[in-house]
């Protein structure tokens, strides 16, 4: 503020578009990340109808062409932009909700916290299943500090294993119950700066359809943690698993692909091995 | 040549309406207030804002009518030029501020509701909820901001008007005013000081107006030579809500919807109210007024109410004056209804609910007829020269007053929902003139030697510096403020005895002297209140004298002023003959009375006393004639007025068309 | 029943009470908590708490201080001088009732200035950010001019009931102190800088911060006033600039905290409408 008047500073790109910008922000919070993380839920829910069940749909996702691109152009990048966006207006603010203790004031304020939550959580999560890239040198690099945990083609026996420890599991609980609350509740938000419900009587409505939205969807991640982490057999999944790689080969229903499959690590017996490689391929 | 600017101070309805119509018509304008001009006293006003309208017209109404109102309410003690013309413009101001978007009260065809106020017939009353005062200020705010952003005006909030400066001919050119922030002190040339700066409630301590109604800007303008009017007329509001800040309005509707007044027979009985059996309670309005009751005249129950307090000591509290104003009889459901709004008030503020427990109430000082003398020009019908330089001037040459702080319109009693009317048509009134007056002239203010404008300045510095500078152990300003309120308020509202003004003169004096000992706790030089308040106390003192003295001299009753001692009677004889001679006799009287006193007091501040000059007042279009409200004997009086009036038309022009002498309507 | 007024409880039996009150001497200089004892009366309010300690000006140490600096006016919450943080809420102090305040927390009421807004002295505050939003956001009818020329345009009940609630707005800054969006924005007048240039430079400042619910309630106001209508692209247009309706969080505490229980956040929901369908028009042209 201590600038002088011949040069009051021009307003910066983010300052002049802050309409848009938040406008953007507040859409795709809902479109297409808020979407995405619906289908995601739902998807790793699956599992509880059993490993083949979540596998099926994996190799439907993995069907899709350009995976990569997709991923990058409507996942990734949306929230990247979200959660950039959503700490520079983090940064313009100050929660009160210590002073002034009204409902809507709790839930802005979680509204903050949980999205800084959900922004660490998402960064590690993605990192630890997916690992964010998938050129040979990253993934092993990658791997060996405990990322690229997933293999697409050994899902649920992967993801289970992923998930088979408790602080894991704590995070994952905190994280998918964080980005569930911030979705629902960032629902309600949309509404009002979208102007799509604005009476009182619209809001509370929307609170209410809000909140058992958040807690169908709470239910339907926890669903996939659990089932993941204890209805998941391992050894047996990962067997069934390859049984499926093999007919669906075999049909020609996908190429081959070893990079999607896991491989224990060849060395499995020996605990003197100098380290365990994960990116090992069949002779 | 310079561009030639207006200052106006203060920035309530009338100085914004000012300044408004002033930027409209070109000229750059200084608006200078004490607050933001936004949180001016008009937001207080409750009821509405009068004027003919197209049903009341239907129903037999027209502007004379509602002149003939405001004149006969005031006890005929205005200049009738300006009243008349005020009340053609009435039906022009609500259109104007319904076009500035005014939230007004609407009928389901969307036209603008109305709503009955004391003193007519008809319902001329145009409102907005119960804020109307604030929706109008709010239009004329935001019309001002408007040609703030466009460069037209410019605002001085937080700045305190120190005086006028008068050049060596005594001609105003301008103002000298201090930032409350910084405490600079700096002169503001101005080819027209108009000054807007509302009513002196705080020298009565506490009323019913804001902390900014010091009086202050017209004090100023008076010690500076201008002439003050009317000053003893001040409107007591029967019923208020005494507080320890402020004495807050409660509506007459309290006591039209039923609402008993009463005080405990024991005085000061210290059982709760609702517990006093019905045996021990003295309903004195009821006991005195058989007939009215609890709704006898609005002067009637302010006297009343007084009277059990100050003089029969039979208030409900031993350091309070109140009485109680009970509704506890009425189902809760009922008063929800029908007084939901008003009744809120009570419990915000005090607390209690008084759907429960009997509310406190006293009557309290409400406005000031009296104020700033101004002059006008009246037109070959009896109105205003519209455009004329005159209208609204003080005796000072380019200084001008309106709104609650000149003394135009309202004479001896002001008719409720005409103040918000009387503001904004001064206002817009005084811009023509003004823009006439710069035509005229031939230098702008700003090119007048700056040391005309420096040795005011310097003027103020000093006394200002003084002040600071005085050393500690004096008097403190806030307990003589508060020994003046007292004062005031026992002696010179509702009920005015002779020895008692004498003596409070005396008392006034006395402290005035010691105000000017009075040594500040805060010194500094940066948002000092003490210093400012200090101020305006010192300058509460001359216009306390003034109405103090007008008071003592006017030996009458009219209007607000009322003096026991010169009442008239009511008619005693019951014989015909008798009584038609009382009749006879009161008419002589009430016409003696008003060759004596139907003037207007004019002040002047000779630098240390008040002198008291009287003027005729302009009643050449609706002859004086009696209020008989509520007299005995009051038809007898009646028929031998109107066949005075009658003779004495004849005898001037032999035919009746003139205005209307007859006792039209005796409220 | 139980009335305060007439069965003082504990604390109040105690005949005094203290004030604890967050002083500061001007802008820029430190703040600093000062105790004042104030004797009971009935039925007080904490204005007259605040004109008891300038009368008396000694803290509760018996020291001789400079009284207390405040804002106020009309004592009837109508004007909005006199809002401050009392006992850690915005609100107007003439309408904060010792005997409430004391129910709350017995024995002791703390006062401190407006949170969001650059402190003049004590318990004044600088509101000139509020009062700029306004013209942000052309808050006003662009009529033609103040000459006669006949009514304004009817206005239903419906409409009138819905802008009436809004016009109630006293520009207070209680919605804006408890937003957790605004935040203060204090601008420093410079060495030799003239009046109207640090002015030009706060506003600028001002402009590109958070207008504010009430700004964005009154821009809805004058959309929906038949000849304010006329400016309401302009008025979207300031909402839609930087610091405009985007900032708001939807904490919704301004409708909790506004003493005239206006409804801001409907005014924020219809803005959110008004200014989605302003921003197609601009691209689609319709």
């Amino acid at each position: 503020m201590k600038s002088a008047v011949g040069d009051a500073p021009a307003s910066s790109f983010l300052a002049r578009n802050e309409f848009l910008i938040r406008r953007l922000h507040s859409l795709s919070g809902l479109i297409p990340v808020g979407a995405y993380m619906v289908i995601h839920l739902l998807t790793n829910a699956s599992v509880l109808q059993g490993s083949v069940m979540f596998q099926k749909l994996v190799y439907q996702i993995h069907g899709l062409p350009m995976l990569v691109a997709i991923e990058w152009l409507f996942i990734f990048i949306p929230i990247l932009f979200h959660a950039i966006i959503g700490v520079l207006i983090i940064r313009g603010s100050l929660p009160n909700s210590g002073t002034y203790k009204y409902g809507s004031n709790y839930r802005y304020t979680l509204q903050r916290a949980t999205g800084m939550i959900a922004f660490v959580f998402i960064m590690v999560h993605v990192f630890h299943m997916h690992g964010w890239f998938h050129f040979d040198s990253w993934l092993i690099a990658a791997r060996k500090i405990g990322g690229a945990q997933f293999w697409p083609y050994n899902a649920a026996s992967t993801a289970a294993r992923a998930l088979s420890s408790l602080p894991y599991q704590i995070f994952y609980v905190v994280g998918v119950l964080s980005c569930v609350f911030h979705l629902a509740n960032g629902i309600w938000t949309f509404g009002i700066t979208w102007g799509i419900w604005v009476t009182p009587q619209a809001q509370r409505w929307a609170t209410t359809a809000c909140l058992v939205f958040g807690l169908a969807l709470s239910a339907v991640g926890l669903g996939a943690l659990g089932g993941f982490a204890y209805t998941v057999d391992v050894e047996t999944a990962y067997e069934r698993e390859n049984e499926m790689y093999d007919e669906r080969v075999k049909i020609g229903d996908i190429l081959p692909d070893e990079h999607k499959r896991y491989h224990p690590p060849a060395a499995k017996a020996s605990e003197t091995a100098q380290a365990p490689t994960y990116l090992n391929f069949e002779p | 040549m310079a561009t030639k600017r207006v200052l106006i101070v203060g920035g309530g309805l009338a100085g914004l309406a000012a300044t408004m119509k002033l930027a409209e018509l070109g000229i750059d304008v200084d608006l200078m207030s004490l607050v933001p001009v936004k949180r001016s006293h008009s937001v207080c006003a409750q009821g509405g804002i009068n004027s003919v309208n197209d049903l009341t017209r239907q129903q037999g109404d027209d502007e004379w009518l509602h002149f003939d109102d405001t004149v006969y309410g005031g006890d005929f003690l205005q200049h009738q030029p300006p009243v008349k013309e005020m009340a053609y413009w009435g039906p022009k101001i609500i259109d104007l501020m319904d076009r500035l978007g005014v939230t007004f009260n609407r009928t389901p065809e969307g036209m603008l509701d109305r709503r009955r106020f004391g003193g007519t017939l008809f319902k001329r009353t145009a409102f907005a909820g119960a804020t109307t005062g604030q929706q109008l200020l709010y239009a004329l705010d935001e019309q001002v901001r408007r040609w703030e952003a466009a460069g037209k005006v410019k605002k001085y909030e937080y700045w305190d008007f120190l005086g006028p400066i008068l050049d060596d001919n005594g001609i105003c050119r301008g103002a000298v005013a201090q930032d409350l922030v910084s405490m600079e002190i700096r002169s503001f040339p101005a080819d027209a000081v108009v000054v807007g700066s509302g009513g002196p409630g705080l020298i009565y301590g506490r009323s019913t107006m804001s902390m900014a109604c010091t009086g202050s800007a017209a004090s100023r303008c008076f010690q500076s030579g201008g002439k003050y009017s009317n000053g003893e007329f001040i409107q007591v509001h029967p019923t208020a809500i005494p507080g320890a800040d402020k004495l807050r309005l409660m509506s007459e509707s309290a006591r039209g919807e039923g609402g008993r007044v009463w005080v405990p027979r024991t005085p000061q009985d210290p059982r709760e109210a609702v517990t006093i059996p019905e045996g021990e309670r003295f309903y004195f309005l009821e006991d005195r007024y058989p007939k009215y009751k609890n709704l006898v005249p609005r002067d009637i129950a302010t006297r009343e109410i007084f009277d059990i307090c100050v003089n029969e000591g039979l208030s409900v509290e031993k350091d309070r004056q109140c009485v109680y104003l009970d509704l506890t009889h009425i189902p809760r459901q009922e008063l929800d209804r029908k007084l939901g709004g008003i009744l809120g008030i009570y419990e915000k503020f005090q607390g209690v609910d008084p759907r429960t427990t009997p509310m406190k109430i006293f009557p309290a000082v409400h406005y000031s007829m009296g104020g700033l003398w101004v002059d006008y020009e009246r037109s070959s019908t009896g109105g205003l020269v519209v455009g004329s330089p005159k209208n609204h001037i003080t005796n000072v040459p380019n200084l001008y007053a309106i709104g609650e702080c000149d003394y135009q319109y309202h004479g001896a009693n002001r008719l409720g929902a005409n103040s918000l009317l009387s503001c904004i048509f001064s206002g817009l009134i005084v811009a023509p003139g003004l823009e006439n007056l710069l035509k005229g002239a031939k230098q702008a203010a700003a090119e007048l030697p700056s040391s005309l404008f420096e040795r005011s300045r310097k003027q103020h510095q000093s006394r200002h510096d003084a002040l600071l500078k005085r050393s500690g152990g004096g008097e403190n300003p806030y307990l003589i403020h508060q020994e003046l309120g007292d004062v005031m308020t026992k002696v010179a509202t509702v009920v005015r005895r002779n020895d008692q003004l004498q003596e409070a003169l005396g008392k006034v004096s006395d402290l005035y002297a010691r105000a000017k000992k009075c040594s500040l706790s805060d010194t500094g030089t940066w948002t000092n209140q003490n210093v400012v308040f200090t101020k305006a106390l010192l300058d509460m003192f001359p216009l306390a004298l003034t109405i103090l003295k007008g008071a003592l001299q006017r030996d009458e009753c009219r209007g607000a002023h009322f003096k026991p001692d010169f009442a008239f009677g009511s008619l005693t004889a019951t014989e015909p003959a008798e009584r038609r001679r009382q009749a006879e006799a009161w008419c002589d009287r009430f016409e003696a009375n008003n060759a004596k006193w139907l003037k207007s007091t004019v002040a002047q501040w000779t630098g240390d006393e008040v002198e008291i000059t009287y003027e005729e007042v302009d009643t050449s279009l609706i002859p004086p004639r009696p209020r008989l409200y509520g007299l005995v004997g009051a038809d007898d009086i009646e028929k031998v007025w109107n066949q005075r009036s009658a003779a004495r038309e004849t005898a001037q022009n032999g035919n009746g068309s003139t205005a209307p002498a007859k006792l039209a309507g005796a409220h | 029943m139980a009335d305060s007024h007439h069965n003082p409880n504990a604390s109040h039996s105690a005949r005094s009470f203290e004030v604890r009150i967050l002083r500061q001497d001007g802008p820029g200089q430190p703040s600093y908590w000062e105790r004042h004892r104030v004797e009971y009366e009935p039925e007080m309010n904490v204005i007259s708490v605040l004109q008891r300690i300038a009368a008396k000006a000694i803290t509760a140490d018996g020291k001789h201080v400079a009284p207390v600096a405040w804002d106020c006016n009309c004592l009837e919450e109508v004007c909005g001088a006199c809002t401050m943080v009392i006992n850690g809420q915005v609100r107007q102090s003439c309408s904060a009732l010792v005997d409430r305040l004391l129910e709350d927390r017995p024995g002791e009421i703390e006062l401190a200035p407006m949170a969001k807004f650059p402190v003049v002295r004590d318990l004044v505050v600088d509101r000139a950010r509020l009062f700029r939003a306004l013209t942000k956001v052309k808050a006003w009818v662009p009529v033609d001019g103040y000459y006669d020329v006949g009514p304004g345009p009817r206005v239903s009940p419906a409409t009138q009931e819905q802008s009436y609630p809004l016009s109630e707005c006293m520009s207070c800054g209680c919605c804006l102190d408890a937003c957790p969006q605004y935040l203060k924005v204090e601008v420093e007048r410079l060495e030799g800088e003239s009046a109207a240039d640090f002015e030009a430079r706060a506003n600028n400042e001002f402009d590109r911060s958070f207008v504010g619910a009430h700004a964005i309630s009154q821009a809805m106001l004058f959309n929906s006033h038949p000849t304010g209508a006329t400016s309401a692209g302009p008025r979207l247009d300031a909402l839609m600039a930087e610091g405009g309706i985007q900032v708001c969080g939807n904490a919704q505490n301004c409708v909790a905290v506004c003493p005239k229980n206006i409804p801001l956040t409907t005014s924020i929901g219809r803005a959110g409408r008004a200014t989605t369908i302003h921003q197609l028009k601009k691209w689609f042209g319709a």
